[in-house]
């Protein structure tokens, strides 16, 4: 069965400025994204990992078009997304939105705070105008029970809730057009513990009964490893390593996974951690290192590793991952 | 009701407001001077007894405090007492220019807002292109070019050089408007407003766009935006419907001074384009001392600022629903 969602060599360049006096000459690039291919499968929820600034956001802003990507080619439903964006008629353009949704980071800042909830929830459709009108209230009742929150709460406006209750207002918003893919962009980083586990309980559910596919943004493993089926994790830019979620916890290959993955704290205080400790800090996006990006940091690495590339090979079935020494490591 | 309520009781707490400040101005004005020594300086001829009688006429000589009361029993019935020069009842010179202010300080108040929102959205959104130059360097130089230099050029360009634009007065020009034999009013005194509102214009405009340019550049950076955008709406609908609402508070409150203090708020500009104005008025009234008109003009600019001040809380409550009135 063909993916929902394929990206191929996904490339994002944010130019650099200098300042001159009269004119601003580009300078360099930052590296956001640099060249990632994934896909996303129906009714699947992909997890994307890596540290601040890896381009994890970036990575989602692209697919949806929010930016514009330097390079590569979105596939979304076998359709070219970027080529529709750019040139298709609006018809195609509007169906792609539909299509595609995202729930941000920052709940506070994701809701137009002069807008009431049902004004927030039933603006799609007004826009995608999929709802005939005398049903709207009855939609987005049905939206907010959904999401777990009450029909009176439609008059409200966003500042009358807490996070948790603003991001099931995000997510109502977003499935308000029944997308068939949601990019969730760290929905629950800046939720209080006892809250995340109800809106990661909220996506899957809604994976369940509507059948909704996700790119779920985290640099919070633990959270990740709950609801994907599948785990990237991402570095500087690139996808370092691939794999179904239990294959990705258990036999982790690449040593920057394997980093990541020890520092998960463990609920039990008499369990000895063994934190692999990285050295250094993430070198700059705008001169990435050359080989293997992730070579200054790490312990193995050889002299192949500064000047050669490794490439994204399969490892095991469905278990990519791109380093030199893969077969020392699994 | 809620807001009836609220409005009447923000009503009532003027009045406190108004008697306090017609009081410190009304000792002031006494500790300026006497307006008899100023008005017959230039005659020799008057006599000190006369001197004395005309301050008994007009109640000069009685102590302050009693003649303030006398004002103020005055002032709660609507009279503001007659003028000292010309003896014309001050509510009726107030009556007259009054109008003439407020024509050309609305349409020129109006006018930038309107002209500065999509002025502040475009260089908000093109941010440090060309275009946001632009739109910078020209407000800016609106606001730095002194009101009487200015106004005067213009009126050498387009009144002296080019005969095109009336350069004095509100209507009625004694030798009528000549380019196109005009004798229809409302253009005649459109014509007449156009030199002294781009004055008016260009010196607020500044204020107007780099507001608005602050608060699109700080909403437009919000993940609600973003939210509207992935959803389909039109940059256009995004820009000056989701994003305007947001990013126009300041403005408004701009807007509430201005139209608060418009009334006395350009004396320069109608001095230079001899405006039958209340700012002009104000402004000699205040050298000749004529007590009755500077009190009159005084408590209209008090009470103008006093419900703008109003309007301007209920246009925030209106638009931002995180204001409540209490």
């Amino acid at each position: 069965m063909a993916p929902l969602l394929e990206v191929k060599d996904l490339v994002k360049y944010f130019p650099t400025y200098s300042r001159g006096i009269f004119r601003k000459k580009i300078v360099g690039n930052v590296h956001a994204v640099d060249g990632i291919s994934f896909s996303v499968n129906e009714s699947e929820i992909v997890g994307l990992v890596g540290e601040s600034g890896c381009g994890k956001t970036t990575t989602g802003k692209l697919i949806l078009y929010l930016e514009r990507p330097t390079k590569g080619e979105i596939l979304f439903d076998g359709k070219n997304a970027i080529e529709i964006f750019e040139n298709g008629s609006k018809e195609e353009k509007m169906e792609l939105r539909r299509s595609m949704q995202m729930v941000f980071q920052n709940p506070y800042a994701s809701l137009d705070p002069r807008m009431t909830v049902f004004d927030i929830i039933s603006e799609p459709f007004k826009i995608h105008k999929h709802v005939p009108r005398n049903e709207w209230k009855e939609r987005v009742y049905k939206l907010l029970e959904l999401v777990g929150l009450e029909p009176y709460h439609a008059e409200r406006y966003p500042h009358e809730f807490s996070g948790g209750q603003r991001q099931r207002i995000c997510i109502a918003r977003a499935i308000a057009v029944e997308p068939r893919f949601i990019i969730a962009d760290e929905p629950v980083s800046s939720l209080d513990v006892s809250i995340r586990a109800q809106i990661l309980k909220l996506i899957m559910d809604l994976q369940h009964r509507l059948g909704v596919s996700y790119l779920y943004i985290s640099h919070d493993l633990s959270s990740v490893r709950q609801i994907s089926q599948r785990v990237m994790v991402m570095y500087l830019g690139e996808i370092v390593e691939a794999a179904p979620t239990d294959e990705l916890f258990d036999h982790s290959i690449h040593p920057y996974t394997r980093a990541l993955i020890s520092a998960v704290p463990i609920p039990d205080p008499k369990r000895k951690m063994n934190i692999i400790l990285l050295p250094g800090e993430v070198p700059s996006a705008i001169n990435p290192p050359s080989g293997c990006r992730f070579h200054p940091r790490c312990r193995y690495a050889t002299s192949e590793c500064k000047e050669e590339k490794p490439s994204f090979v399969e490892v095991d079935k469905d278990h990519y991952v791109s380093c030199h020494h893969y077969a020392e490591f699994a | 009701m809620g807001l009836a309520k609220y409005v009447v009781r923000r009503i009532i707490y003027m009045i406190p407001l108004v008697i306090g400040i017609s009081i410190v101005s009304f000792f002031v004005m006494y500790a300026a001077g006497d307006p008899i020594q100023i008005a017959t300086m230039g005659n020799p001829s008057i006599t000190e007894a006369q001197r004395q009688f005309l301050r008994n006429y007009y109640g000069l000589n009685d102590p302050i405090p009693v003649q303030y009361l006398r004002w103020l029993d005055h002032f709660i019935h609507g009279d503001f007492g007659m003028s000292l020069y010309g003896g014309k009842p001050v509510n009726q010179i107030i009556g007259s220019l009054f109008w003439e202010t407020s024509k050309l300080q609305l349409f020129s108040i109006i006018l930038a807002f309107i002209i500065a929102i999509p002025a502040g959205v475009y260089s908000a959104v093109k941010q440090r292109s060309v275009t946001d130059y632009s739109v910078t360097s020209v407000s800016i130089f609106g606001i730095s070019m002194p009101v009487f230099w200015f106004g005067i050029v213009l009126i050498l360009i387009f009144s002296y050089h080019l005969g095109l634009l009336p350069s004095a007065g509100a209507h009625g020009a004694p030798s009528l408007w000549p380019v196109f034999g005009i004798r229809d009013p409302f253009l005649d005194e459109l014509a007449h407003l156009i030199l002294p509102a781009t004055v008016l214009i260009f010196a607020g405009l500044a204020w107007h766009v780099r507001l608005l340019r602050a608060g699109m550049l700080e909403v437009l950076r919000q993940d609600y935006i973003m939210a509207a955008r992935a959803s389909g709406i039109s940059e256009r609908k995004i820009l000056y419907k989701y994003a305007l609402k947001n990013a126009i508070t300041p403005l408004i409150t701009l807007l509430g001074l201005e139209i608060g203090l418009m009334i006395g708020g350009a004396p320069v500009t109608e001095f230079v384009f001899s405006w039958p104005g209340l700012g002009r008025a104000y402004v000699t009234a205040v050298s000749k001392l004529d007590f009755p008109l500077i009190m009159g003009i005084t408590m209209i600019i008090t009470i103008m600022v006093l419900i703008a001040n109003l309007i301007t809380d209920l246009a925030y409550a209106w638009i931002d629903p995180k204001v409540r009135l209490e």
